[in-house]
């Protein structure tokens, strides 16, 4: 073994041995550096003749090489020993709760809204609004509804402080329906509309509250009848109620504005103390609906010898509550914090 | 309106039971809201004889009892009833009875410390009638082992049913019975056709005091005087009628009259004769006329209600009450019988000022069978002259028989039409002419019918229409789709969506949404109207909920006020909704409160409590949805009273206001009950109305930015925030300013750190091309009274 040699081999046991980065810098110095080790073999080439001076070169040189190869790899061993050390100091407890997000929700029947105007929107039913200050004209007689009606009563009827004008005394309307008569005199017929919105009526008890929300729907059309009714109805409660199977009872009703009225009943069954549709023989009323009797259509100033109307209607927070099973109607409008809790969506449910 | 099924069976000939019978009810529009069941309601109950009865030691008011069943076992029972005494027949509750009055399962109890096993029950009790005036008193002679629903005359079955207001003539057993037997579930039993015989001529005279006036709303009366009846207690058949119908029994000419109203649908009413002086005049009531109705009650009449009167006093508000005066009890002998027809509305009108309700008005005001005057007051004769003996007069009549019926053609065409689908047209007309409608003309397209004389809501061919379908069944037409028509863009529904956006925008910020009614207290809504003027209504439900709301904001503090009262310490909350104001305005605005922790404490940083900026915030965040670009936005210094003067701001843009926000002045929130610092803002969405919503894109590559920060010293008042928009229009290059930095550097200067992006879309920057823009902004604070800070 050459002196070179044996330099070599005591080289590499020492940068094998080291466990430091700045030691290993230190070792590189005396190896490598200007006054090291491999510095003083380099002196002495300068006093052979050319053919030992090649020889003994390439010598240093694979020497050299070889030990540059080893203190990189070294090097890069001990700085990932450092970082994982540096790493498993930096321990923290992600057991520990993130910080508080603290979203709101969106009330039930913001909810319930979108997914009834999804659905009638899918049959070409376009929105259509009106005032919740009405008059009687609109609210009662465009309805069929006239002077000696009951439901004109004042126990009925939140009236307004206002002078009466040609079309009768201001009032909270009692029903979406005015927006029927409103939305046929500036529109003309063929007509698909729907209306919802908050409606009033003078009743406070455990089922009642004196705001609440009502769905309308209307078509106006040459060849337009109750069968039809029948099937937007089922489709709509079927898709609302997200139950293939719902059957559907219409039964016969009265109301001023339709003629022939109906009444719609779903069935439903209690199933471990949850109302669960679309099994069982129990009947469950959820809407009001009928051929728009012509009075109706005729203050609306459509051509009744052309044309034939559909008109339903449904409470908004009774399907809202049946659906998503809100046992008490007060807490729509007065909640605390745990209904707006259960009953309320996160914001992104669509 | 209830009846038992054995009632019904009088008219309607039916093997169907009393399940099926219920479901056709409900089908053609006579809903049936319950049905009784004896079997079930009685399965606790029993008949019993009272074998010895001993005031209890203890209580003066109550008795012990011992009571025996049809097979000899004797029960103890305690009794508070007045009537109750030896020998006496009654009905007993045994423990695990159900009471129907108060739906309570009855246990064996001690009471005053004698065990009672049971309790004897009065009609009240039982759900039978109203009457609680000591217990059942079963006749004599019936047996023990009678079944009780028997003895309670409840057949098979007692139907509840609600009938809707056109359907005077289902407010009877005959008109129910007639719908049904339409269906073809049974033959309907038309009752023969009675005439009394007729003893003397009528003796008193009657007459309308103003013919012509009177006539309008009283166009035909039929009386009759029936001489030397017996009235007293009603035989057992009538009392069971009356019973499964939940009316008491009185006298037998009072259940006569009641039972041939339930039955018939005629109410007619029986006046004791001797108590009236001289002849009987039909007129209008003289203003204030004290009129004593048969329960005692006074009322002071007006002047356009009908009454009948003799030569003293008014003795019947005719259709809706009887008098006190003559009023018939167990000593009457002779009767005059009234049986008229009055105008719907009229009686109506009259039965809603006075606030008088009874079983003739409500029939009266829903239309009765307008031929029914003269052939009504027949029934009503046999019946007393059956039960109760006597002679009839021959019957007087005072008016005239109106023509009723009406001619209406129903088409073919249209039947199908309305129904959407072809209907057998000699189906449609039998089920007309079973109604009772006379077909007098028909042919392959059309056919013309007469109504009949109860039927005086059929008016129109829809209204056949609705008769054909609803007798057939709706269940039997079939459901046919509609053609979809795609629709034409919806404005109206984009900009609910919109809103609804707007609302889970806010949601996703921390504020939940809240509905609040659009009425509220009238001294709340004063503080926060400004001036606006509030809409108040006549008729409120109640003085906490009397006046139009004009803004959002005190209803959703007082939801926020609800929260904190259980203890949130972190109050969001928004709501989206119609405000009221002047001359019926209405208007949509977004609203939201925050108060308290703006989130939950934590481990990782502290909290603080949510302030102008949060809500700044949620607002900015509002209109940035809208496409609002804050350039475009100023903000000044003022805001509503009921706003801080100070940490608050309205926001314009041009000359409009799109909102508020701020802290809640501290009188408002004080009086609202926050101890702390109440931030809100409203928007109003009206003035967003024509905004377009794209912002210009450019397209093309993307240079590096330069980032520039600068610390400015301004007044302490000064409204640095409006400046912002100012530095944008300094130089194009400019594309975003920011503040990173503002606080108090003495206590008449605030520092300003500003940071602005300088960006070129065609070109990387040059350092003097930057040094220029910087330049530019520190000269343009400067004429804003700035003053750089040099480090």
């Amino acid at each position: 073994m050459t002196e070179l040699e044996r330099l070599q081999a005591s080289c590499l046991f020492e940068v094998a041995r080291c466990g430091d980065l700045k030691k290993l810098d230190i070792l590189k110095n005396a190896i490598l550096g200007k006054n090291g080790k491999i510095a003083e073999y380099v002196k002495e080439l300068k006093n052979l003749n050319s053919e030992a001076k090649r020889k003994f070169g390439s010598e240093i040189n694979s020497f050299k090489s070889k030990i540059t190869e080893e203190l990189n790899s070294k090097k890069q061993e001990l700085k990932t020993k450092e970082l994982e050390g540096k790493l498993l100091s930096e321990f923290v407890d992600v057991s520990l709760p993130p910080r508080p997000d603290h979203p709101g929700r969106i009330h039930p029947l913001t909810k319930v809204e979108e997914e009834i105007s999804n659905i009638l929107s899918s049959y070409g039913f376009s929105f259509a609004d009106g005032p919740d200050i009405e008059n009687e004209y609109f609210n009662f007689t465009a309805m069929n509804m006239p002077d000696h009606h009951p439901a004109r009563a004042m126990h009925d009827t939140f009236y307004i402080q206002q002078l009466a004008d040609n079309n009768g005394r201001k009032l909270l309307r009692t029903h979406t329906s005015p927006v029927q008569i409103r939305t046929m005199l500036s529109n003309k017929p063929p007509l698909r509309f729907f209306s919802i919105g908050r409606v009033y009526r003078s009743d406070y008890d455990a089922t009642h509250t004196p705001m609440f929300s009502q769905i309308e729907g209307i078509i106006v059309e040459k060849n337009i009848g109750f069968s039809h009714l029948k099937w937007i109805l089922s489709d709509f409660l079927r898709r609302f109620f997200e139950a293939k199977n719902l059957k559907i009872r219409f039964r016969s009703s009265f109301f001023p504005f339709t003629e022939p009225s109906a009444e719609v009943d779903i069935n439903y069954e209690i199933q471990d103390g949850k109302i669960v549709f679309g099994i069982g023989e129990k009947w469950l009323e959820v809407c009001g609906c009928g051929v728009i009797h012509p009075n109706v259509l005729n203050y609306g100033d459509v051509d009744v010898t052309k044309y034939q109307g559909i008109a339903f209607g449904f409470g908004l927070e009774r399907l809202t509550s049946l659906k998503y099973g809100i046992p008490d109607l007060r807490g729509y409008f007065e909640p605390d914090e745990r209904w707006i809790s259960t009953f309320g969506f996160p914001f992104s449910t669509k | 309106m209830r009846f038992s099924f054995d009632w019904l069976k009088r008219y309607l000939s039916t093997d169907l039971d009393v399940k099926m019978i219920s479901d056709k009810l409900t089908s053609i529009g006579l809903e049936v809201e319950h049905i009784e069941d004896p079997a079930v309601i009685f399965k606790n109950f029993k008949l019993v004889r009272v074998k010895d009865a001993q005031k209890h030691p203890q209580a003066d008011k109550l008795k012990v009892c011992i009571v025996e069943d049809a097979d000899g076992n004797e029960s103890h029972i305690v009794c508070g009833a007045k009537n109750v005494c030896e020998g006496l027949k009654t009905i007993l509750a045994m423990p695990g009875a159900k009471i129907l009055s108060s739906g309570e399962i009855l246990k064996k109890s001690k009471i005053r410390g004698i065990v009672s096993e049971g309790m004897m029950c009065s009609h009240e009790e039982l759900g039978l009638s109203s009457d609680r005036d000591g217990i059942i008193e079963v006749e004599p002679d019936i047996g023990l082992s009678t079944p009780v629903d028997e003895v309670l005359g409840y057949g098979k079955g007692i139907f509840e049913i609600s009938v809707t207001p056109n359907r005077g003539d289902c407010l009877s057993i005959k008109g129910i019975a007639r719908d049904l037997a339409a269906t073809g579930v049974g033959k309907f039993l038309m009752p023969e056709e009675v005439i009394c015989p007729v003893s003397f001529k009528f003796p008193i005279n009657i007459t309308y005091e103003n013919s012509e006036s009177c006539r309008q709303y009283a166009p035909i009366m039929a009386f009759r005087v029936i001489r030397g009846v017996r009235n007293g207690k009603s035989p057992r058949w009538l009392k069971l009628k009356l019973q499964s119908a939940g009316l008491n029994s009185i006298s037998t000419l009072v259940d006569l009259s009641n039972f041939w109203m339930m039955d018939s649908g005629r109410p007619t009413h029986i006046y004791d004769l001797k108590k009236i002086k001289g002849n009987i005049s039909i007129r209008f009531a003289r203003n204030k006329e004290v009129f004593e109705d048969i329960k005692g009650n006074e009322h002071k009449l007006l002047t356009d209600m009908l009454i009948s009167a003799d030569e003293e006093s008014p003795l019947c508000l005719l259709g809706v009450m009887g008098g006190k005066k003559i009023a018939c009890n167990d000593d009457t002998t002779d009767i005059l019988i009234e049986s008229g027809l009055f105008d719907q509305i009229f009686i109506s009108k009259t039965g809603t000022i006075l606030n008088l309700n009874s079983d003739s008005r409500i029939r009266f005001e829903r239309n009765i069978d307008k031929n029914s005057c003269i052939s009504g007051l027949e029934g009503i004769t046999q019946l007393i002259l059956e039960n109760c003996g006597g002679e009839a007069s021959e019957t007087f009549v005072i008016g005239k028989q109106l023509e009723i019926n009406k001619k209406i053609t129903l088409r073919k065409s249209k039947l199908n039409n309305v129904s959407g689908c072809v209907i057998d047209w000699n189906v449609a007309k039998l089920i007309l002419k079973k109604l009772g409608l006379e077909e007098i003309r028909s042919n392959e397209l059309e056919a013309t019918f007469l109504t009949p004389s109860w039927r005086s809501d059929l008016n129109i061919e829809e209204d056949l229409i609705e008769e054909v379908l609803r007798i057939k069944g709706y269940d039997t037409i079939r459901p046919q789709n509609i053609d979809i028509i795609p629709t034409d863009s919806d404005k109206i529904l984009e900009r609910k969506n919109q809103v609804n956006g707007m609302k889970r925008l806010l949601a996703s910020r921390g504020l939940s949404e809240v509905v609040t009614y659009s009425f509220m207290k009238e001294n709340y809504a004063e503080s926060f109207k400004e001036d606006r003027s509030l809409i108040h209504l006549i008729n409120p439900i109640s003085t906490d909920l009397s006046v139009m709301r004009s803004s959002l904001i005190p209803a959703l503090l007082q939801n926020a006020k609800r929260l904190l009262d259980y203890g949130t310490a972190s109050i969001g909350l928004c709501e989206a909704g119609n405000v009221f104001y002047d001359a019926c305005e209405q208007e949509l605005h977004i609203a939201g409160v925050r108060y308290g922790n703006i989130r939950e404490r934590s481990w990782l940083e502290k909290t603080r409590s949510a302030d102008v900026f949060d809500v700044k915030g949620d607002a900015f965040a509002v209109l940035s949805l809208c496409g609002v670009d804050e350039r475009s936005i100023t903000i000044i210094d003022e805001a509503p009273s009921y706003y801080h003067p100070t940490k608050s701001g309205t926001i314009l843009r041009g000359r409009n206001k799109l909102g508020h926000f701020g802290e809640l002045h501290p009188k408002v929130s004080k009086l609202l009950g926050f101890l702390e610092k109440v931030v809100c803002f409203e928007i109003f969405p009206r003035e967003l109305r024509k905004l377009n919503t794209q912002k210009p894109y450019s397209s093309g590559k993307v240079f590096p930015k330069i980032h520039r920060d600068f610390a400015f010293l301004f007044a302490s008042k000064a409204s640095v925030g409006n400046t912002m928009k100012a530095i944008y229009e300094i130089d194009p290059l400019i594309t975003k300013v920011a503040i990173f930095d503002c606080f108090e550097s003495s206590i008449t200067q605030k520092s300003v750190g500003i940071s602005i992006t300088l960006e070129a879309f065609d070109r990387t920057l040059t350092e003097d091309e930057a040094q220029v823009v910087s330049n530019k902004i520190i000269k343009y604070m400067e004429s804003l009274g700035g003053e750089l800070r040099r480090k």
